[in-house]
C-alpha cells in the first residue's frame, strides 16, 4: 500500500522505514538487497527515496546550533544558587506568622501574669482563719452565750466529739 | 556572534576542569552520584558536558525563539533539583533530554503561539539560494552561509507538523540518532523512521511548490507517478 503525495509520488508503507535506513546506509546483506530490488521495481518508492536524498542535502547544509559557551554553565550555577536562596526565604516566610504569633502570645501572657501578681500584692488581706462553732446539741438556750470560737484545723472537732462520748 | 561563542567555547576547553584534571575522565554516573550528595562542582561539570546537546535540542524544538538559552538553563535547574530522584537506570543524557523536551512543550503550551510563516515569506533570493543548495552537491561554505541556510530551511520546515519538524531538525541538523529521538519523544523507533521519511517527502513537495511559479524544473520528480 502506498501513501500518495500532492505531486503524485508515493512510497509503499512497508518500505518507508527500510528506505529511511537505506538512506543512511544502515542496511546490510539480505535486507539491503530486498530494498534495492523493490526500489528498482517500484517507481513510487524510487521517487520518494530520491526526494528523501534531496531533503538530506538541504537539511545538512544548515548550521547546527553552536555551543552556548562557558558562560552558560556559570549562568546555570548562579541561577541554582539564587533558586536555593529563594527556597530558604520561602521556608522562612512560611514559619514567620507562627513565630510572630508565638511572640505575641508570650508577651500577652507575661503582661497578664504581671497584672495578676500586682493585684495580689496590692489587695492582700490576711486570710480568715477557719473557725469551728461548737453548739450544745441538747435543747436550745437563747440566753446562752455564743459558743467560743476557736481556731481549728478540723482535727479539734473530731477530738471534741470524742470527748463527749 | 557565533564566532564569539565558538572562541569562548574553545577557551573554556583550554581551562583545566576539576573532573578532567587527571588522565582518566570521570564518567557521568560518578558525577551524578557526587551531585546527588550535594557536590555542586560535579553538577557544573555535567552542565559543561551536556550543555551543547541540550542547547541544540531546545533550539531544535523552539525554532527562532529568543528564549532558547533561558529554557536550556531552566532544564539544568530542574535537573539539579530533581537529581536525587534520578535512579540512574537510564543514561543521564536521556533523562536530561526528556526534561528538556517537557520543558519545551510546557513553554510552547504557555505561549500558545507557533509563528505562522507563509510559503510566500521566502524572498526570490532565498528561493534561488535554496535552489543552489539542492542542485549543488557541495554544502554552502562559511558559517554565515550555513546560518542563513538554516534560516531558510527552518522556514521551509514550517509546512510540516510540529513533531515532524522537530524530528527532522533534531535528526539532520542537530545530529540526534533515531534511537535517541524515539526515547526522548516517547515514540517507537519504526514510527520515527516512517515519520522522518514522510516528512522528507513533504519538505521537498513544499520546495517544488515554491519553484513552480518561477518555472524551474530541474528538481522535478525523479521517479514516475504511482497509480
Amino acid at each position: 500500500m502506498a501513501t500518495q503525495s500532492e505531486f503524485g509520488h508515493s512510497a509503499c508503507r512497508n518500505y518507508e522505514a527500510r528506505l529511511e535506513d537505506y538512506l543512511h546506509g544502515e542496511l546490510r546483506g539480505a535486507d539491503a538487497q530486498s530494498v534495492i530490488e523493490h526500489w528498482q521495481s517500484c517507481p513510487g518508492c524510487r521517487a520518494r527515496f530520491e526526494d528523501a536524498a534531496l531533503s538530506l542535502r538541504l537539511l545538512r547544509a544548515a548550521e547546527p546550533s553552536s555551543d552556548p559557551g562557558p558562560g552558560f554553565a556559570r549562568g546555570v550555577m548562579a541561577r541554582i544558587r539564587t533558586a536555593e536562596n529563594e527556597k530558604l526565604a520561602v521556608r522562612a516566610n512560611f514559619w514567620q506568622p507562627f513565630v510572630s504569633f508565638g511572640w505575641r502570645f508570650a508577651a500577652t501572657a507575661t503582661l497578664a501574669l504581671m497584672a495578676l501578681v500586682s493585684y495580689n500584692v496590692a489587695w492582700n488581706h490576711p486570710a480568715q482563719p477557719k473557725v469551728a462553732a461548737v453548739r450544745p446539741t441538747e435543747g436550745l438556750d437563747l440566753l446562752a452565750p455564743e459558743p467560743v470560737r476557736v481556731s481549728t484545723t478540723g482535727d479539734e472537732v473530731l477530738m471534741m466529739f470524742d470527748g463527749q462520748r | 556572534m557565533n564566532n564569539v561563542r565558538k572562541s569562548m567555547a574553545a577557551s573554556a576547553q583550554a581551562l583545566t576542569l576539576p573532573f578532567q584534571a587527571g588522565e582518566k575522565k570521570v564518567d557521568d554516573r560518578e558525577l551524578v552520584h557526587l551531585s546527588q550528595q550535594g557536590d555542586e562542582a560535579a553538577f557544573e561539570e555535567l552542565v559543561r558536558r551536556h550543555q551543547q546537546r541540550v542547547f541544540a535540542l531546545v533550539a531544535g524544538i523552539l525554532h527562532r525563539s529568543d528564549d532558547v538559552e533561558d529554557i536550556a538553563q531552566q532544564v539544568f535547574l530542574k535537573a539539579y533539583f530533581g537529581i536525587k530522584k534520578f535512579d540512574q537506570r537510564a543514561a543521564f543524557s536521556t533523562w536530561l533530554y526528556k526534561i528538556a523536551v517537557n520543558e519545551c512543550w510546557d513553554y510552547l503550551r504557555k505561549r500558545k503561539v507557533r509563528p505562522l510563516i507563509y510559503e510566500a515569506d521566502l524572498s526570490e533570493e532565498q528561493v534561488s539560494r535554496l535552489d543552489g543548495i539542492v542542485s549543488s552537491t557541495r554544502p554552502p561554505e562559511g558559517p554565515n552561509a550555513r546560518t542563513e541556510t538554516r534560516e531558510i530551511v527552518e522556514r521551509m520546515l514550517d509546512v510540516l507538523s510540529e513533531q515532524d519538524r522537530q524530528l527532522l531538525v533534531l535528526k539532520e541538523i542537530e545530529g540526534f540518532s533515531v534511537q535517541e529521538l524515539a526515547e526522548i519523544l516517547h515514540l517507537n523507533v519504526n514510527t520515527v523512521k516512517v515519520r522522518l521519511f514522510r516528512a522528507r517527502g513533504r519538505i521537498i513537495d513544499a520546495y517544488r511548490r515554491r519553484l513552480k511559479p518561477a518555472g524551474k524544473s530541474h528538481a522535478a520528480p525523479a521517479g514516475d507517478r504511482k497509480e
